[in-house]
């Protein structure tokens, strides 16, 4: 074998060693996010239920709020302009537990940031249980803003769906959401999740 | 031995890309155990579309955003307590996918397509 063949061979076979290599690579990363494919393809064919609306502001259009249930067993609330877009902020759980296993689960979307006086809009959406009675945001200047209910039947179950959007007012002064809190009919609280702009 | 380098290096860089081209998830970090205030983040590209945060199990505070390569500016950001929390990119934007949690002791991984 001359120098030149030899040279030529180890190449081949470093070839196929490092194809071998990316491929396994890639393979784990596949299986790693395979939850996450199956997820995304249950979702494109899935369709959305408005169970709530965000009104116009800050400069920006009406949205809604969107309840959807998959093939994958997920159910999935969404921020979004329509049901048939397909930019859609918020996240999934289990079907059979909508709510995480609590009386509340809220989802915060905005724009700008991370510094709170960067951000120029703000959304909340979420899902409370049936027997709570109300939904208020604590902000960072200690104030509370009261939430409007809506009650929504998913899955042969009922539940009150809400969508919020922050005033500009609060925006520029740097005033954002620190945690939404449930209450019942005394007022009391029975469900928080904290929540805030993430810088 | 150069020559064999290369090769070895633009073949994994092909394979990268290609999986992401063929409408794969590619997963920039995880599965692994989260703490409280540490992120994440992909690469810079014109093409992502989407971001994802997925735990095992849900109630774990974190967010997803996306991150331009200009002002690096927060862009769509989601935070929320799901088992899966999502988010999208804009249309024409080159940006990175991130992502935070805010609690510690969950394992999850973040990927972006």
């Amino acid at each position: 074998m001359t120098r030149r063949t030899r040279r030529w061979a180890i190449l081949a076979v470093a070839g196929v060693l490092t194809f071998t290599l990316a491929g396994a690579v890639v393979a784990a990363r596949f299986g790693a996010s395979g939850d996450v494919e199956t997820l995304i393809a249950a979702e494109r064919s899935a369709p959305l239920l408005r169970v709530a609306d965000i009104g116009a502001g800050n400069g920006k259009p009406a949205r809604g709020v969107f309840a959807q249930i998959t093939s994958s067993g997920h159910f999935c609330l969404w921020d979004a302009v329509s049901a048939s877009s397909p930019q859609r902020q918020g996240g999934c759980d289990p079907v059979e537990d909508p709510l995480g296993g609590r009386l509340l689960s809220a989802s915060l979307a905005y724009e700008g940031g991370p510094a709170a006086v960067d951000v120029s809009d703000a959304r909340l959406v979420g899902l409370v249980a049936a027997s709570v009675a109300g939904v208020q945001v604590l902000m960072s200047d200690g104030t509370r803003r009261e939430v409007l209910l809506k009650k929504a039947s998913l899955g042969g179950e009922g539940f009150q769906a809400f969508g919020f959007r922050f005033g500009r007012a609060d925006l520029r002064r740097g005033v954002g959401p620190t945690a939404v809190i449930a209450v019942d009919e005394t007022g009391e609280e029975v469900d928080r999740q904290p929540t805030g702009f993430a810088g | 031995m150069q020559r064999m380098l290369v090769a070895v290096a633009v073949l994994v860089l092909s394979l990268a890309i290609a999986s992401v081209a063929l409408g794969g998830v590619y997963t920039y970090a995880g599965p692994k155990q989260w703490s409280a205030g540490q992120g994440a983040g992909s690469y810079y590209s014109p093409d992502w579309l989407a971001n994802y945060f997925a735990t095992y199990g849900s109630g774990y505070d974190k967010t997803v955003t996306f991150i331009d390569n200009k002002q690096y500016a927060w862009h769509n950001t989601v935070r929320n307590t799901k088992s899966v929390t999502e988010t999208y990119s804009d249309y024409g934007m080159t940006d990175k996918g991130h992502c935070k949690a805010h609690v510690t002791g969950f394992w999850g991984s973040c990927s972006v397509r």
